[in-house]
């Protein structure tokens, strides 16, 4: 169709300008409901324990420093982060490979086994893993991987995909035929179609399950908790346990340390969002 | 042949988890914990240890909430620590019974060090000890001399007069209590249970509850719970919101004149450098005998299946001896009291003035921790219910009666 | 805009990689695929089979069985015995008996299946409209800033539970809040929030709302993002509103992201528990009221109760079995209706 012609563009300008300021106004006023928590959070993270009781709303004046220089001082704070990094990166490049690998074979392998493996994929997600902990506990003293990075990165592999697969399943799905049929026919092989085709077109499916699985794996207190006693292994958040005392707790320091420690997140999360900008979603849109 | 390599990578993967060796060099203990709060200090007496014996133990606490879960879970799967902080009385009792702890009845420092009401707390049916005494705690009530002094108001010496301080402060807009209920703990270990050697009275009339003898909707408890009715009139605006740990914030910035507290809180109000504390017994009503509970808190245990039993034992026998006590007393953080025979020094003094308060009183721990701890969530939510005015104390000690009854029931089964 | 334009922002790079199809350049303008033809295409002739496509899956499928599926699914079977290590007996169906008719632990499981599904339904009603809302907005073709705000929407994701709930506690502290906020004219908010059973399930689900909008938000706009251009703008000229637009051509067309967020946030939900035990604590105070199926699990079944904190594993599993059962009967359904497989 001939669109320059036949499109109304000065009136569908005028609507969609008119359309978007609400858009802004609610958008705005979410900042504002996000930001109020945050707010309590920064400023108390540079405030003594009884300056954060005595008004929580309060500016920091003057600005406590304490918080932040014990937590960069006291223990191996760099080394925390470079092991909840370290562990967060190889968990979630492992998810994307392996589910990806697996969401290919499953979109095309038809018939009632697929289906069966497919739906053994959904079982991890209807459980509590925290049920199977004893288990897991026997197999890394079997492996040997007590104390280890390796323990509780196997573990978030494991968690991560069963959503990895499921998602990623129902986007290649979504991939329309004739791409394969186009490429096959071309004489590419399969593993270089999923390489060169499929993985560049389910990036946003990637950033996707990347994301959803990024909070956890670097939130996740448990799985440390029982697997890591080692100084040099503590993650980042097992290390705010230390914070933490029986009856009390320093939240001022909590707070400064997970200031910090949301920040890598953010990074990690902006350049994984990148991948869906406009991107294609073809599971989610097929006909 | 992305398919190949990801196998590689997979089978990489597999190989990294290959093992490294553990040199083993000289014996290296470790010591498990809930006291996360303490870590610095205790690091400090293993440190000593190993001065005077070569054998070097890391101190590793974990989350204080956690600590029952994943010591469990530890050793269920024989990867507990050597050493480890014993909880006392059923949950302690559970692991040795399991066959998780050493026992030490060959440590004979424990007989002559530790009243037998101290080793009661760690003793299995059959008579055994499976941890050494380790710290006590007091529940009390801290008071701001400065509000107190700013409205004429003396030390309660009976629970009426501590009522009346209460509608005091309340009448001048102050508010009395900085308790609250969110927690689900403090109302009924603090408070209640602070209150009850008041009304009930020591160990020996505790015992004839335990035997059936005496029902728990009586008139000491009937009393108890009124007076525990009255005193949560007082407790602050939004109370049922408000946690534990919210207490010695309020409490320490001078928003409310009391707080019924551990004595192992005694330590935060260092933060508060405008707080002029003090300290006083709760207060029995007019007529009853004082009582004040002074409650066995921790123990040190051994791991039975530690790779080194002599070492774990040599330990727990130093622990035991009136020398380690007092290192250990040098070390324990404000409010902990040590449970051996022995006159140990103490620092802190008001520590020391809390400690006082045990003077010419009916002492006993927690009321329900020997053989009642089945009902303790009964007594929380019944305790909950009267602070909210939604059941009465009559109504609660017939629920603690039947709750008594029922766990009789069934230890006599 | 143009088909390179928009592949380039895709990150797909049209020219050196799939210069062949020229399918491609649909399919990089985020169309939809319309063409029924083009599915039943995917299954020709050319599919080897599973012998083949079993390669692809083995890496996942040995991972995950060896540290998830085995692990849990030997755990399920110790719904069917008493006592922890030492003390293990089969018992078979005796912990079900107890999960069900127990005066007490019955009471305590529907009390908390009833509040999960309260929970859930914030999430479902609140959380996923709301994410679709911002994604509607965030993906309207003359929006700006919208990477600003979908960054914002983010945050809260990235903060630990433990700090989250935390915050709120304050936030809605009657002692410590209360004063600032009376100052401010807000005394209605001054409540006993968390410590009120009528207030506090609600209270604790919005929190939860308020920190993972961000993951639905991101979903829909992932998705909001493949509707075809040409398709809107055909809507446009057929003088659709927004409503109509939204309803009936870009719902229909995200509807499998709708039921893949459906499922995810039945599931989820339905072993929710840090923010119950950041909030207000592992019994679910006040009363039980925030008492979760994942915070009864925990108590039960890992933590064992306060003060004595004795696991029963047997009634962890138990419970885990029973919530798996109905999830199952929950999301076979859902999946058969929005993602329209074979």
């Amino acid at each position: 169709m001939d669109r320059t012609k036949v499109k109304p563009r000065k009136t569908r300008s005028l609507r969609l300008a008119r359309m978007n300021l609400p858009g802004h106004l609610l958008m705005l006023v979410w900042a504002v409901v996000v930001l109020l928590p945050v707010y309590l959070l920064v400023v108390n993270a540079l405030k003594t324990r009884m300056g954060m009781y005595a008004d929580p709303f309060a500016l920091p004046l003057p600005l406590v420093w304490d918080n932040f220089r014990a937590i960069i001082n006291q223990g191996n704070f760099f080394m925390y982060f470079a092991n909840s990094l370290m562990v967060v990166v190889v968990s979630l490049g492992a998810i994307l490979m392996l589910g990806s690998l697996a969401g290919y074979g499953l979109a095309h392998w038809r018939g009632k086994l697929a289906r069966g493996l497919y739906f053994f994929f959904m079982i991890g997600m209807m459980l509590p893993i925290k049920i199977a902990t004893i288990r897991l506990m026997e197999l890394m003293k079997l492996l040997g991987l007590f104390n280890q990075l390796w323990s509780i990165i196997l573990v978030y592999i494991a968690m991560g995909l069963p959503i990895a697969v499921f998602v990623l399943t129902e986007f290649i799905r979504g991939l329309p035929g004739d791409l394969y049929e186009a490429a096959h026919i071309d004489g590419a092989r399969r593993s270089k179609i999923y390489y060169s085709i499929v993985l560049p077109l389910i990036k946003p499916a990637l950033a996707t399950v990347g994301i959803y699985n990024l909070v956890p794996i670097w939130n996740d207190l448990w799985f440390p908790l029982i697997f890591i006693t080692q100084e040099d292994k503590k993650t980042v958040l097992l290390a705010v346990t230390r914070l933490q005392g029986q009856y009390t707790t320093d939240w001022p320091k909590v707070f400064a340390l997970l200031t910090l420690s949301a920040l890598p997140v953010i990074l990690l999360y902006l350049s994984m969002s990148r991948q869906f900008v406009a991107g294609l979603t073809a599971g989610a849109v097929k006909g | 042949m992305k398919k190949l390599t990801a196998l590689l990578l997979a089978a990489l993967m597999l190989a990294t988890l290959v093992p490294g060796l553990v040199q083993a060099e000289g014996v290296k203990l470790t010591m498990g914990s809930w006291r996360s709060d303490d870590t610095a200090q205790v690091q400090a007496l293993l440190d000593k240890y190993k001065e005077l014996t070569g054998v070097e133990i890391t101190f590793q606490p974990t989350v204080p909430a956690q600590y029952n879960a994943t010591l469990r879970l530890q050793l269920d799967n024989g990867t507990g620590p050597d050493l480890m902080y014993s909880r006392t009385f059923a949950a302690s009792k559970e692991l040795y019974d399991a066959g998780f702890l050493l026992p030490l009845n060959d440590i004979a420092a424990l007989k002559d060090n530790f009243s037998a009401a101290s080793l009661e707390a760690f003793m299995a049916d059959d008579g055994t000890i499976y941890a050494v005494p380790y710290a006590a705690v007091s529940q009390i009530v801290y008071y701001n001399k400065a509000i107190f002094a700013e409205n004429n108001l003396e030390v309660p010496t009976t629970f009426e007069e501590l009522l009346n301080v209460a509608q005091a402060l309340k009448d001048k807009g102050i508010e009395p209590l900085a308790n609250g209920i969110a927690s689900n703990w403090d109302i009924l270990e603090c408070v209640f249970l602070g209150m009850l050697p008041n009304y009930v009275g020591g160990a020996e009339e505790r015992a004839l509850y335990e035997a059936g003898e005496r029902k728990m909707n009586d008139e000491a408890f009937v009393k108890a719970l009124t007076d525990f009715a009255a005193l949560s009139k007082y407790l602050p605006e939004g109370f049922e919101a408000l946690a534990n740990e919210d207490g010695p914030g309020m409490f320490g910035m001078g928003r409310a004149a009391m707080f019924i507290d551990g004595s192992w809180t005694v330590g935060m109000f260092d933060e508060y450098p405008d707080l002029d504390l003090g300290v006083f017994a709760i207060p029995a009503p007019e007529g009853h005998t004082p009582g004040l509970c002074f409650h066995s808190d921790m123990g040190m245990a051994g791991n039975a299946a530690t790779q080194h039993p002599e070492e774990v034992k040599a330990f727990l026998a130093w622990f035991a001896s009136v020398e380690g006590a007092q290192e250990a007393a040098n070390l324990l953080p404000a409010g902990f009291y040590p449970m051996i025979n022995a006159p140990v020094e103490l620092s802190g003094e008001m520590a020391m003035t809390i400690l006082g308060l045990n003077e010419g009183k009916v002492l006993d721990y927690r009321f329900i921790w020997k053989d009642f701890l089945g009902m303790y969530t009964v007594m929380v939510d019944n305790l909950n219910a009267i602070a909210r005015g939604e059941t009465t104390p009559e109504a609660a000690a017939e629920a603690f009666a039947a709750a008594q009854e029922e766990i009789l029931a069934a230890k006599a089964e | 805009m143009s088909p390179k334009q928009t592949g380039q922002r895709l990150g797909v790079h049209p020219a050196p990689q799939v210069p062949a199809y020229p399918a491609s350049g649909r399919i990089m303008k985020g169309s939809v695929n319309l063409q029924p033809s083009l599915r039943a295409r995917n299954r020709h002739s050319l599919n080897p089979g599973g012998g083949y496509w079993f390669w692809y899956l083995l890496p996942a499928l040995l991972v995950y069985i060896l540290f998830m599926a085995y692990p849990m699914l030997d755990s399920v079977r110790l719904s069917l015995y008493a006592g922890t290590t030492g003390t293990r007996q089969y018992v078979g169906l005796a912990n079900y008996t107890r999960l069900f008719t127990d005066p007490v632990v019955s009471t305590r499981f529907w009390g908390a299946f009833k509040n999960t599904w309260v929970f859930f339904a914030y999430h479902m009603l609140v959380q996923n409209v709301l994410g679709m809302l911002f994604a509607v907005i965030l993906t309207s073709r003359t929006m700006k800033g919208r990477k600003i705000y979908q960054t914002i929407i983010f945050i809260p994701c990235t903060i630990a539970v433990m700090v989250s709930g935390y915050l709120f506690r304050l936030l809605l502290n009657p002692q410590f809040a209360g004063p600032s906020l009376r100052a401010m004219g807000l005394s209605a908010l001054v409540r006993p929030w968390l410590g009120d059973p009528r207030t506090a399930l609600n209270v604790v689900s919005l929190v939860s709302v308020w920190q993972w909008v961000g993951i639905p938000t991101m979903m829909f706009v992932a998705g909001l993002q493949g509707v075809s251009e040409d398709l809107l703008e055909a809507a446009d000229i057929e003088g659709c509103n927004a409503w109509q637009t939204f309803w009936h051509i870009k719902f229909p067309l995200i509807l499998p992201v709708v039921g893949m967020i459906a499922i995810l946030t039945f599931v989820s939900n339905f072993n929710a528990f840090d923010v119950v035990y950041a909030m207000t604590g592992p019994n679910g105070p006040p009363n039980y009221a925030t008492d979760l199926i994942g915070s009864l699990f925990y108590r039960y079944g890992v933590a064992g109760e306060h003060p004595i904190g004795i696991p029963e594993p047997g009634v962890g599993a138990a419970i885990s079995t029973s919530v798996f059962v109905m999830l199952l009967a929950g999301v076979l359904p859902t999946l058969r209706a929005t993602q329209g497989r074979d």
